[in-house]
This record gives C-alpha cells, sequence and structure tokens, in this order.
C-alpha cells in the first residue's frame, strides 16, 4: 500500500518538479547569456498552449507512440519513487525511449528520420553506462533494489567518484545539453530543424514535453542515490550537477554523433574500469 | 503411459517424416503434418503431468534399443562420410573418420555394454524442451506448408521437392526431442548427429550452388563439434565410468581431469549453438527456405548446443572453466549484436541477433550461480517463440514483397498492415520489459553484476541489439498517414501461425512467474520470491504483472486514442515549405522545379560496426577465449 | 479552469517562426535582434523555432514572388490553429520599392492573410516587439 502511495505521489509530484527544473534551467541559462529570461513557470505555459492548439498529425502511430513514450517515462518515475529496481526502472524507461524512436520514424519527413537514427545513437551511448553505474551501485551495497541501497549507511559518492562522472555524460545525453544535442535539442536551439520531433505538434508536442520532464526527474533521481544520506547532501549535490550541466551547455558547442559516440564509450568504459578496479582492491 | 507419450513425441515425427516421404501426395501430406503436430505438441503438454522421470526401452524383437541407436548411428556416419565424397571435402572426410575410428574402437573395446543405462532421463528443463521443440515447430511446420507452395512456386519447379523437404523437417522434431530426452551419452550423440544431417539437408534444400557451399560449411563445422563430442565422450567415460549424464552430474563439481572432457562437449555446444568463431555456418544457413531458418536454426536446433553447455552446468560449477564459458558467451553476445547493427538484410539481423541471444544464455550457464541458470531457462523459452515468431514473419513479407532487405520494409504498414503489426510485436517483445526475453536479460545482468568483465560486455551488448531492434520496428510504420490502410490478404495457415505466435509470445510472457514457480523453481531451487506475479530476490525486483497491467492499460489508451486521431486534420511532413501537395507523394520541388522524392536510409555504423570489419578480429578473439577456456581446463 | 489556464498560456507562449521571402535581410537582423540580451524577447516566452509546426506566429520578411509564394502558403498551412501572421518591413507590407518589379506580386498578404504590419526599412526591433504583442491580443480574443 505504501509502495502504491509512494508511486502515485511520484507520477503526480515529477512533471511539476520537471517543469519547474526546466523553468529554472532556462532562467539561468538566460542570466548566464545576460539576458533576464522567461518566468520559471514558462515551460507551464508552453505545454499549456501546445495542449490548446489544434490537432494536426501525419501518421497516426506519431499519436500512438507519443502516448506510450509519457506512459513509460511516468511509470518508471513512479517504480523509482516506490523505491523498486534500478535496472528495471531503466528498461521500462527504455520503452519510452524506443517508442520515441518508433514515433519519430513513423514520419516520411527527413528531418524526422535523421533525427530518429540520431536518437537511437544516443541511447546506445548512455545505456551501457548507466547499466555500468547500476552495477557498480550493486558491487558497493550488493543490492540493486532501491529501498537496500538506502539502507546503506554512507554516500556512495565516496566509492563511486567517478560513476558518478559517467553518469553526468549520461544525464548530458538524456537532458538534450550540448555538445551531444543532435536528435532533437531543448529550448531555442535547432538542430535539423526539430530532429525527432519535427513531426510532432500540439498537443502530442506538449505530450513529449511532459514525458520529458518525467525523464529529467528519473535521471536526477539517479543522481541523488549517490548522496541518499543527508537531504542537503541531496540538495546541493543535485544543484551542483545541474548547474554544471547548464554552465557544459552554454560553453560547448554541438559536436557530432561519431565523436560522441567513440568519446564517451571511451571516457566512460575507462573512468567505470578505474573506478571498478578500485572497489576491487579496496 | 510413459512409453507412449516417449514413442509419440520422438518415434511419431520418424514415421511422419517417412509417410510425408513417401506418400507424394499434397492433401495427405498436409493433413500428416497438421496431425503430427497437434499431436506432438498435446504429448509434449502432457508429459508435464508425468514430472522428472527416468526410463530406459529395453528390447523390441529380441534386439536391445541401444544396439539399434549405435546400428543407426555408424549408418548415419557412413552417410555423412558418403556425402564427404560426393561434395569432395576433405575436412569432412577427416572429421567423418575421426568419429568413425574413435567411436568404433569406443563401442568395440572400453563400452562395458552390461552396465544398465537409463536411455531417458526428463526434468524441467528437458520438459521445457521438448514442449518448446513440439509446440514452436509444429507451428513452424504449419507455416512451411502454405509457405512452401508459394515458394516453389516462385522457383518454378517441374518436380515438386517437398516430400524430401517435410520428411527432414518433421524428422528433425523426433530428433531434437530425443536429444533433450537422452540420458545415455550415446544416445544423445546420436541425435545429435542426427540434427546436424538434417540442417546440412536442409540448407542444401534449394540446390544452389551458393546452398550447397553454406550447407558444406555447415556440416564441416558441426562435424568438427562431433569429433569434440565423441573425444568428450570417451574421455569422460575412461574418468567416470559412466556413460549415463546424470551419473556424471551427480558426482558434483568436478575438478581437473573431468574438466577437459567437459570442456569438449561445451566445445562441441559452442560449434551447434553457431558461437563464435563459429558463427560462419549459421549465417550461410539462412539461404535456406525461411521455415528452415525459424526452425533449426534459430527456435531449436541451435537450442541443442546450448543445452549441453547448460545440462553439465553443475558438472563444472564453480571451476576455471565455468568462467571462460561465461567470457566466451558474453563475448559472442557483445560481438555479434555489434555486427547485427551494420546488417540490412533482415534474415541476417535475426541471424546475428540469434547467435547474439545464444551466447547470452551460454554466458548464464558460465555464471553458474541458481540465479543464471534461471536466467538461461528463461531465455531459451522466449527466446525461442520471440525468433521464430520473428522469422515466420520475415518469411512472409519477403513472399510479399519479394525482399528481405529492411530498407525495402520501410512503409511495410500500408501494404502489409497485419504483418508489420505482428512483426513489431515480435521485435518489442525480443527487447522491451515486462516481456520474457527481457526479464531473462534482467536476470542475466543482475546474477553477471559481480564480474567486471562479463557485465561491460553484458551492459554493451544490450544497448546495441536496443538500436537495430527499434530502428526495424519504427521503420515498417514510415509513411504517411491514410484514413483506411487496405486489408491485407493472407493464407489461413499463414495467418493461424502469425497470430498464434505472437499471441504466445506475449501470453506465455504473462505467465511467467507461473512459469517460474512450477517448472524452474523446483529443478534449480529457489531464488525468487514471487508475490503477486512480482519477481523478487534481496538483490532485485521486476513486477510483471502490474507492469503488464499499466503497459496493457497505457496500450489500449494509446490506441482509442489513435483511432480517434483518424478524423483530425492531416498534415503532409515537413519538408521545408517545399511540399509537392500530391496526396500520398512523398516529393518535394527541387531545382528547376522538378520534383525529388525524399529517400531516407538507416545509419549502418559501417565504420564502427561494419561485418568486414570486424568479423577477422571477433573471431580471432573467439578463439583465443576458447583456447583460454580449454586451456585453463587443462 | 483548466480552459482558462490553457487561454491564458496562449498569449504567454508565442512561439515564432521566421521566413524571409527574399528580403535585403535588414529585416532579418532586426527580427534577430530581438532575441539578442539587448532585447530579450523570450521575456515573454517567445521561442524563435525552425518549424512551422511548432509555431505560433508567422514573421514573413521581404517581397512575394511566384516562386517562394507557394512555400510561403505551405508553411503558413503547416502550422496548426490557432496562429497569427506578422509582416514586417516596407517589402512585406507591400512589396516596397520592387513592388513595381516582373516578378513581384506585391506584400504578404496577397499570399496569406496578415494580422499585423510592421512598417519600416529596416523595422525597428522595438516594433518588432510591439507587432508581436498586438498579435497576441488575437490570441487573448480567443478567450471566453
Amino acid at each position: 500500500m505504501e509502495t502504491l502511495i509512494l508511486m502515485i505521489l511520484g507520477i503526480v509530484v515529477a512533471p511539476v518538479l520537471g517543469g519547474l527544473v526546466s523553468g529554472i534551467d532556462r532562467r539561468v541559462t538566460a542570466r548566464l547569456q545576460s539576458r533576464f529570461g522567461p518566468p520559471i513557470l514558462q515551460p507551464f505555459y508552453d505545454v499549456a498552449k501546445l495542449f490548446g492548439k489544434v490537432k494536426v498529425i501525419n501518421n497516426f502511430w506519431q499519436v500512438f507512440c507519443a502516448w506510450v513514450y509519457l506512459i513509460a517515462a511516468a511509470l518508471s518515475v513512479g517504480l523509482l519513487f516506490a523505491q523498486s529496481d534500478l535496472l528495471l526502472i531503466f528498461f521500462v524507461q527504455a520503452i519510452g525511449a524506443v517508442f520515441l524512436v518508433m514515433g519519430g520514424l513513423a514520419s516520411p519527413s527527413p528531418f524526422s528520420q535523421i533525427g530518429a537514427q540520431r536518437e537511437l545513437i544516443q541511447v546506445l551511448t548512455y545505456e551501457p553506462l548507466i547499466i555500468l553505474v547500476f552495477a557498480s551501485i550493486f558491487m558497493v551495497t550488493g543490492s540493486f533494489r532501491i529501498d537496500e541501497i538506502l539502507n546503506y549507511d554512507q554516500p556512495l559518492l565516496a566509492k563511486l567518484p567517478l560513476m558518478f562522472i559517467v553518469l553526468g555524460y549520461a544525464l548530458t545525453i538524456k537532458l538534450r545539453k550540448s555538445p551531444f544535442d543532435f536528435s532533437t535539442s531543448h529550448h531555442a536551439h535547432q538542430e535539423i530543424v526539430k530532429g525527432v520531433l519535427t513531426d510532432y505538434s500540439g498537443p502530442y508536442l506538449g505530450i513529449i514535453e511532459i514525458a520529458h520532464w518525467y525523464e529529467t526527474i528519473f535521471i536526477l533521481g539517479i543522481c541523488a542515490l549517490f548522496w541518499h544520506t543527508s537531504l542537503v547532501g541531496v540538495v546541493v549535490l543535485l544543484a551542483t550537477t545541474y548547474f554544471a550541466e547548464i554552465l557544459i551547455d552554454n560553453t560547448m558547442a554541438r559536436m557530432t554523433w561519431r565523436w560522441m559516440l567513440k568519446y564517451v564509450w571511451s571516457v566512460g568504459l575507462a573512468m567505470s574500469f578505474v573506478n571498478l578496479i578500485w572497489l576491487h582492491a579496496g | 503411459m510413459l512409453p507412449m507419450m516417449l514413442a509419440l513425441v520422438i518415434l511419431l515425427p520418424l514415421m511422419a517424416a517417412l509417410g510425408c516421404y513417401f506418400l507424394r501426395v499434397s492433401t495427405i501430406r498436409t493433413m500428416i503434418v497438421l496431425g503430427t503436430g497437434v499431436c506432438i505438441a498435446a504429448t509434449s503438454l502432457a508429459l508435464f503431468g508425468q514430472g522428472s522421470f527416468t526410463y530406459s526401452p529395453g528390447t523390441i524383437l529380441g534386439i536391445s534399443w541401444d544396439s539399434l541407436v549405435t546400428l543407426a548411428d555408424f549408418a548415419l556416419l557412413f552417410v555423412i562420410l558418403y556425402y564427404a565424397f560426393k561434395l569432395k571435402n576433405q575436412l569432412i572426410k577427416v572429421f567423418a573418420v575421426l568419429q568413425i575410428i574413435p567411436l568404433a574402437v569406443f563401442e568395440l573395446f572400453f563400452v562395458d555394454h552390461a552396465a544398465e543405462v537409463p536411455a531417458f532421463y526428463a526434468d524441467s528443463l528437458s520438459l521445457i524442451m521438448v514442449a518448446i521443440i513440439s509446440i514452436i515447430g509444429s507451428l513452424i511446420c504449419f507455416f512451411a506448408i502454405p509457405y512452401m507452395k508459394t515458394h516453389e512456386e516462385h522457383l518454378h519447379l517441374v518436380k515438386s521437392r517437398q516430400p524430401r523437404f517435410f520428411f527432414y523437417l518433421v524428422l528433425f522434431l523426433g530428433a531434437m526431442n530425443g536429444l533433450v530426452l537422452s540420458n545415455n551419452i550415446l544416445w544423445l550423440y546420436f541425435f545429435f548427429e542426427v540434427t546436424t544431417f538434417c540442417s546440412f539437408m536442409l540448407i542444401a534444400h534449394d540446390d544452389t550452388e551458393i546452398a550447397v557451399k553454406n550447407a558444406t560449411r555447415a556440416l564441416w563445422m558441426n562435424s568438427l563439434g562431433g569429433v569434440a563430442f565423441v573425444f568428450g565422450m570417451i574421455w569422460a567415460y575412461s574418468v567416470t565410468g559412466s556413460l549415463s549424464i546424470q551419473a556424471i552430474l551427480e558426482a558434483g563439481p568436478m575438478d581437473g581431469a573431468m574438466l577437459v572432457p567437459l570442456g569438449l562437449l561445451c566445445l562441441a555446444g559452442f560449434t551447434k549453438a553457431a558461437q563464435i568463431p563459429f558463427q560462419s555456418w549459421l549465417l550461410g544457413a539462412m539461404v535456406a527456405p525461411t521455415p528452415v531458418s525459424a526452425l533449426l536454426h534459430s527456435s531449436t536446433m541451435v537450442k541443442a548446443g546450448v543445452y549441453i553447455v547448460l545440462r553439465l552446468a553443475p558438472a563444472y560449477a564453480g571451476t576455471f572453466l565455468s568462467e571462460g564459458i561465461a567470457l566466451c558467451g558474453a563475448f559472442t553476445f557483445l560481438a555479434c549484436a555489434a555486427i547485427a547493427v551494420s546488417q540490412s538484410n533482415g534474415k541476417k539481423i535475426l541471424a546475428y541477433s540469434t547467435i547474439s541471444n545464444l551466447g547470452l544464455i551460454i554466458c548464464c550457464a558460465g555464471i553458474n550461480t541458481t540465479w543464471a541458470i534461471t536466467a538461461a531457462i528463461i531465455l531459451i523459452i522466449f527466446h525461442a517463440a520471440s525468433k521464430a515468431l520473428l522469422f515466420l514473419c520475415v518469411g512472409t513479407i519477403e513472399h510479399g514483397i519479394g525482399s528481405r532487405d529492411i530498407e525495402d520494409m520501410r512503409g511495410l504498414y500500408l501494404k502489409m498492415p497485419r504483418t508489420a503489426i505482428i512483426t513489431i510485436v515480435g521485435i518489442l517483445t525480443m527487447v522491451l520489459p515486462p516481456f520474457g526475453v527481457l526479464l531473462g536479460k534482467w536476470m542475466a545482468i543482475e546474477s553477471a553484476s559481480g564480474d567486471l568483465f562479463v557485465i561491460v560486455m553484458l551492459s554493451l551488448g544490450s544497448a546495441i541489439s536496443l538500436v537495430f531492434w527499434a530502428r526495424w520496428a519504427g521503420m515498417l510504420l514510415t509513411g504517411p498517414l491514410r484514413e483506411k490502410v487496405p486489408a491485407e490478404s493472407q493464407n489461413i495457415l499463414t495467418r493461424f501461425t502469425l497470430t498464434v505466435l505472437a499471441a504466445a509470445t506475449v501470453v506465455v510472457s504473462l505467465f511467467s512467474p507461473v512459469i517460474y514457480t512450477g517448472l524452474i523453481e523446483p529443478m534449480v531451487g529457489k531464488t525468487y520470491e514471487i508475490t503477486g506475479g512480482v519477481f523478487s530476490s534481496p538483490i532485485g525486483v521486476f513486477a510483471v504483472y502490474p507492469i503488464f497491467i499499466i503497459l496493457a492499460a497505457a496500450f489500449i489508451y494509446a490506441w482509442i486514442d489513435t483511432k480517434k486521431s483518424g478524423n483530425i486534420q492531416n498534415g503532409a511532413s515537413y519538408m521545408c515549405g517545399a511540399n509537392v501537395k500530391e496526396p500520398g507523394v512523398q516529393s518535394f520541388i527541387g531545382p528547376m522545379n522538378v520534383p525529388v522524392e525524399i529517400k531516407a536510409s538507416n545509419y549502418y555504423l559501417e565504420a564502427f560496426f561494419g561485418e568486414e570489419k570486424l568479423t577477422m578480429w571477433v573471431n580471432f578473439v573467439g578463439l583465443a577465449l576458447i583456447v583460454l577456456m580449454l586451456g585453463g581446463a587443462l | 479552469m483548466l480552459k482558462k489556464f490553457i487561454d491564458n498560456s496562449r498569449a504567454k507562449s508565442p512561439w515564432i517562426m521566421h521566413f524571409d521571402c527574399g528580403s535585403c535581410n535588414g529585416c532579418d537582423i532586426e527580427v534577430l535582434a530581438c532575441l539578442t540580451p539587448m532585447y530579450d524577447v523570450e521575456r515573454f516566452g517567445v521561442v524563435n523555432v525552425g518549424n512551422p509546426k511548432h509555431a505560433d506566429v508567422l514573421l514573413v520578411t521581404g517581397t512575394v514572388n511566384p516562386r517562394n509564394a507557394k512555400v510561403l502558403r505551405n508553411i503558413y498551412d503547416q502550422m496548426p490553429d490557432p496562429k497569427g501572421v506578422i509582416a514586417i518591413g516596407a517589402c512585406g507590407l507591400s512589396g516596397g520599392i520592387f513592388r513595381e518589379c516582373y516578378n513581384v506580386l506585391g506584400g504578404i498578404d496577397k499570399v496569406i492573410p496578415v494580422d499585423i504590419y510592421v512598417p519600416g526599412c529596416p523595422a525597428k526591433p522595438e516594433a518588432i516587439i510591439d507587432g508581436v504583442v498586438a498579435a497576441l491580443a488575437k490570441f487573448e480574443g480567443l478567450k471566453g
């Protein structure tokens, strides 16, 4: 019962938090560019407006894929709040990722097609890293279950500092921040028109935006596990991490997917190996 | 009752095969295949009622079955030798002789024929295998009936070669059932050779130059496995003094002397399961008609290799050999998934993905904890169903559009909506939770997490396989929306098998907790606590029922909303405003006012995962790992 | 309440799409100037998008000729309702000094309905922002 309440709480609270994070993100970005920036609630206005627009579609499978993407993202956050299994949550999240790509491929528009292919490469890049992060958490705590992990008595960050950086790469890709924002991009950035989202419009774009908020919370939730022992620690860790993301977004140029695949895999795998060998040695 | 059932699952297919071969009327053949299929499928389910059993058939007409099998074995080896001479292939000759002579010496001088060895032994693993072979195998045989008819129409044959085809296809079902039920290692070897031979004949079925070439390769590689099997068998006998596999296993984890024969037997399993560096025979086998690929080369025969490795798992638990097997399996999983990304031939993608998944199962056997063994069995069940379905879909698509290239399947939904959706169902059951294959993968990854190298390879491999599956599923849907896609006409048997298999992959996944408590738990021991359809253990949770229910609701809701969208405004796709405004046309106005059709194609990442680029290195590493595995055993 | 929030949000989140019909780039630079820290239209929720399917307001600069009229029309059609169009600069309003050219059709309103006309050669960023705000009044008018 408690699990169910936590799950529903997660599903209700996450989009609100995710929207706020997105709003703060835009605001801070604007300040970094010496602009004033939109109101914090701007993402909510955007999505509300999108829901008020006329529905136009190009292939009805897009509607289907958009909904499944949203529900899978919501479910993964629900499971995260319900303290389920890390790997399971990640695989549920992957349902969403797959359907987003399928929706993109459903449209014959070349922009959407290229965007979907690039999105797949982004998935390819971050997925092994996240699984390795989970495996390393298992090696420290002896479990993939979040409830068991929360019982561990010291911050994981102390044991897995490099894995946190590896997770940071995944976070950057997942949040669609430069230099990794080439399947589609957020705010006013443009790449191959709007990449995988090109042919989604109106309410369906709104659905995808909400799903993206869920995903933001999902990945920030994983980050929070690295300092689960204190609430202050969580807040400091998340604030620092997210600010670093914004800083990276504003200082980096967009790169190519080839570069991303080579760079992130080599650096990510190398760091994982080093950190896991530390664990074995320690 | 038991002898009757065993006769039904092993001998009935043999009879039926003979019937197919000699009664050359297509109606009779259809009836025989349908009847046999229904019979063995029902029997395989009834066998579950028996639980695990040991059984020896005794004698027939005064001759012991053991001698009959031995006789048949030599006959088969000489037939293979005959084909070796016919094909003028030195390798096969050498391998056949290397099997005949040691086996003869072994039979004549070593084996104590007086010793009582139970011929059959079945536990849950065998019974699950029997069910997979009998049910999925039969469905594939049903599918083959209309398929072969169309196939021969395409080839414009004067004389139908179907009797021969169905002879081997149906015979194979019996041989495979025999293989998984055998306890006497000589029997196991006999059935092992029969499957090799059936596979050879079926790959060569179309009798084209390439078919014969690939069949020859399959035969020599599998004969190499046969040689490894014979030597492993003899060596094992010299150490333990028993032909009974159960007797070998009961001795518990082995050390020193026994590891080499176990390693050799596993090597035989590797060749059968087309593990790197033996993958090329399975890729070549894709020239065979699609039912063959579905039956032999994805859902059942290659599982024989996996079965042997898994069957022997308790004997090498905790040894270096076990670690070596895990590494080999994990490497195959990663390497074949990677090469699959660079492929655009649908059957080749399925072949690589099959090898990759077999690698995962073998890796689980190598990890050798109860969790990993559970994972392996779950994977065997669900992979067989999903992969058989996908092969049959590709076969149907190939007959529909005349190509098996996935680029040609772009927008298949507009032409063959039913097949396209079933293909997508098959693909989703391969990669997404809460379906069985992913459940197995989840168990595998969780049980591998202590092992640094294995977990790295598994995580990379699982991400890579997502890429080629997701894009294939997506591109089937590509296309402009049409109000109403015309319905697709399908042969009744094709439609029946595809629908049943698709429904089965989904429904059986739903029952995975039941399968676990009913079949797997009694065999491997308690690994997961099941409450309300949720697998839980101290290290992980997998909520099958809840996720199933929520996703089912999600799919239904999404579908309702999709249906409602039928009458909403239909926008052309974005082409920088230069669309050619004709319904159904996907072109933009290009230079000189000429319409240019848009074309999109997948990223195949040749630079990273190209087949030519990787194969040599991958084979090299695979060989090195096998040497490491066997060398460590010595 | 939800409907009211949506109606309010329309005015708070006008995503603009900028289409250059053949302008001398003067007006285009001024349009982009609106996004710079100096004017920062994102304060009002304005985002510059590159895709008509995501846009609420179409900013058009330059003269229309038979070749790009088709494209203009197509882009306008691909914008989902409710939407607004703002013609910018002398050329966009009437064809400007090119009005009499053999290949010029005239102003934007010859091809698609225009809601707001922003004059100038080039139009000043302040004027463009004023035009966008005026176009929002159209969305405000949808309330009710």
